[in-house]
């Protein structure tokens, strides 16, 4: 059984997540300066989520993004819950991206906040109640 | 499936090529190209028959100072924040004059990239701004060991893979026992990349990757490998006995030694088919002036037929290396994971290519081509090294058909 429930879970669980990252100070700062913007991929259940300095966008590309990154709805769960390490992920194909390399190992340090808030969001969206 | 959107950035139709580099990488090529046949041409007879243990700081220095110990180091902590396609154009002029120096850059970035890969904050942030201050920096990875070589770059041949250095666990931290071999850097590196298999697993179907400072206790250096060629840089043992590594230095988790390794293969390879590419037109320069220059049968060289077509299809290869070289730099420059397929095959190509006009530009030169005095047939040793560092040509194959006949999608 998979980690979320619905496309409703999924889509309020990774909205509630990149609306605190953009609340980062250091994350937006970047974010904006550097004009990024990222696209995230998701199946079982599908969902697009596009996040960029100006906000969250749930299944809407308002722009090419920079860095587009492909995974499964359970795979994410396990990343942003820490059981899945991202050289693993990425290695083994859990984790697709694509856009230039140098603005992703820039991006992903910035992510941490996402780690340390998304046990306790996912535990309030009832995620994985299932598994 | 919502259907993937290709990031603007990545358009075959927009690779660029070595005539029309974008401006920044045009500027670095040209930085490193007039430092190396200023600074390091004149250097390079000595570097060669140098005693095997030798090694210039001085170079490296200079080296540094142009920005190559920290070409892939992102900006934020002092780097230059290139990718993989100015790597590969900078060591491609480096190994045009002399492989060896190529790889002591290179053999960095690779000891860089699981730090870098790792996506951890606190590794990147400990260990990057090393290569960053006022001297030079250095780091290795070391992976190859006594009884284990293409085992451990093979994955399906990790359980066959025999007496491999162990790592135990103890609390918060695992000591690592067991001996490398072959180490580019493992003599002048501050810390080194190193792969051990977790106690237990059978082979090195536990391999992991640790981040080692090389002043912990326990490590001792062994002989400098007397190498036939790529004597500038140094190719030495490595021993670990009970050496204490904290946890947090383990990149990509226990066990998941393999994966980094496999990626930074693929990002790596277009880095060396560079190198095999510079070492090939290296000896194509040298063999056209030759050419031009020498007169038999009343005429240049270069007039005769056989020379001729010779010359031109030396050029199409090294065209063509460079070609691959530069595709397989720009994939890997924008996916992660690096495409197994390009920089494999650029790397199989560019190994073959440095043989082979290496061996044309020789006997173009006749006797004086086979005397230590003109450079050339160490440019054929050259071209006879990268064919075993980061997969042998049937390492290379086996990656190349698994991709063939992978169906990939993305
Ligand atoms: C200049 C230089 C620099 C190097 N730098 C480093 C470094 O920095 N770090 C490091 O870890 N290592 C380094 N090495 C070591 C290098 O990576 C190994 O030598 C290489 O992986 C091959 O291992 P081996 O020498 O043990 O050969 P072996 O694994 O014993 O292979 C011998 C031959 O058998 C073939 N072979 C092996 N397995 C198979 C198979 N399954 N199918 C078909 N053929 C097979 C190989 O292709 C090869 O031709 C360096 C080597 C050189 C020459």
């Amino acid at each position: 059984m998979g980690a979320f429930t619905s496309k409703e879970q999924a889509t309020s669980v990774f909205t509630t997540l990149f609306d605190i990252l953009l609340r980062d100070e250091r994350f937006a700062a970047t974010v904006r300066d550097e004009n990024l913007s990222v696209q995230f991929f998701h199946s079982a259940p599908d969902l697009t989520v596009f996040v960029s300095a100006d906000g969250v966008w749930i299944d809407e590309t308002p722009s090419a993004p920079a860095i587009s990154i492909k995974m499964s709805c359970d795979s994410a769960d396990a990343l942003w819950s820490g059981r899945l390490l991202m050289p693993i992920a990425l290695a083994t194909g859990k984790i697709r991206i694509k856009g230039s390399v140098a603005k992703v190992i820039e991006f992903v340090p910035l992510l941490q906040p996402a780690f340390d808030r998304y046990p306790a969001i996912a535990a309030e969206a009832g995620v994985g109640a299932r598994r | 499936m919502t259907q993937l959107a290709d990031p603007a950035a990545l358009t075959l139709a927009d690779v660029p090529t070595l005539t029309a580099l974008p401006g920044e990488i045009l500027a670095l090529r040209n930085t490193v190209r007039a430092w190396a046949r200023e600074r390091l041409a004149p250097e390079v007879r000595r570097l060669d028959e140098d005693d095997a243990a030798a090694f210039d700081w001085g170079l490296v220095r200079e080296g540094h100072d142009l920005g190559l110990t920290r070409l892939v180091v992102p900006k934020q902590f002092g780097g230059l924040g290139q990718g993989e396609f100015g790597v590969a154009v900078a060591l491609e002029e480096l190994a045009a004059v002399d492989a060896g120096f190529a790889l002591i850059f290179g053999a960095t970035m690779l000891g860089q990239a699981p730090v870098l890969l790792s996506g951890d904050p606190r590794l990147q942030a400990r260990f990057l701004p090393l290569f960053c201050g006022d001297h030079p920096v250095l780091a290795c990875n070391a992976i190859t060991e006594d009884q284990a070589g293409c085992d451990l770059l093979i994955p399906e041949n990790a359980q066959f893979a025999r007496g491999v250095m162990r790592a135990r666990r103890e609390g918060e931290h695992y000591v690592l026992d067991g001996s490398k071999k072959f180490i580019t850097n493992g003599k002048v590196a501050t810390y080194a990349t190193v792969f051990a298999n977790i106690e237990g697993q059978p082979g090195a179907t536990g391999l992991t990757c640790f981040v080692v400072m090389l002043d912990r206790p326990g490590i001792t250096l062994g002989e400098v490998a007397d190498k036939m060629s790529y004597r500038s840089c140094l190719g030495t043992e490595m021993h670990f006995e009970h050496v204490v590594v904290p946890e947090e230095n383990v990149v990509g988790g226990e066990g998941g030694g393999v994966y980094v390794n496999i990626q930074q293969m693929n990002m790596a390879r277009a880095a060396v088919a560079a190198i095999s590419t510079g070492v090939a037109r290296g000896a194509l320069e040298q063999a056209i002036e030759w050419a031009g220059d020498r007169v038999q049968g009343g005429v240049p060289l270069r007039e005769h037929q056989f020379t001729a077509r010779k010359l031109a299809e030396m050029s199409a290869k090294v065209d063509a290396a460079r070609m691959l070289y530069l595709k397989a730099a720009h994939l890997a420059d924008n996916a992660i994971p690096a495409p197994a397929y390009e920089p494999a095959v650029a790397k199989l190509f560019a190994d073959q290519v440095a043989i082979e006009v290496a061996t044309e530009a020789m006997g173009l030169m006749g006797a004086r081509g086979y005397l230590r005095d003109h450079g050339m047939e160490k440019r054929l040793r050259d071209a006879l090294g990268a064919r075993i560092y980061e997969g042998t040509p049937e390492v290379l194959a086996l990656a190349v058909t698994e991709a063939i006949y992978t169906d990939d999608d993305f």
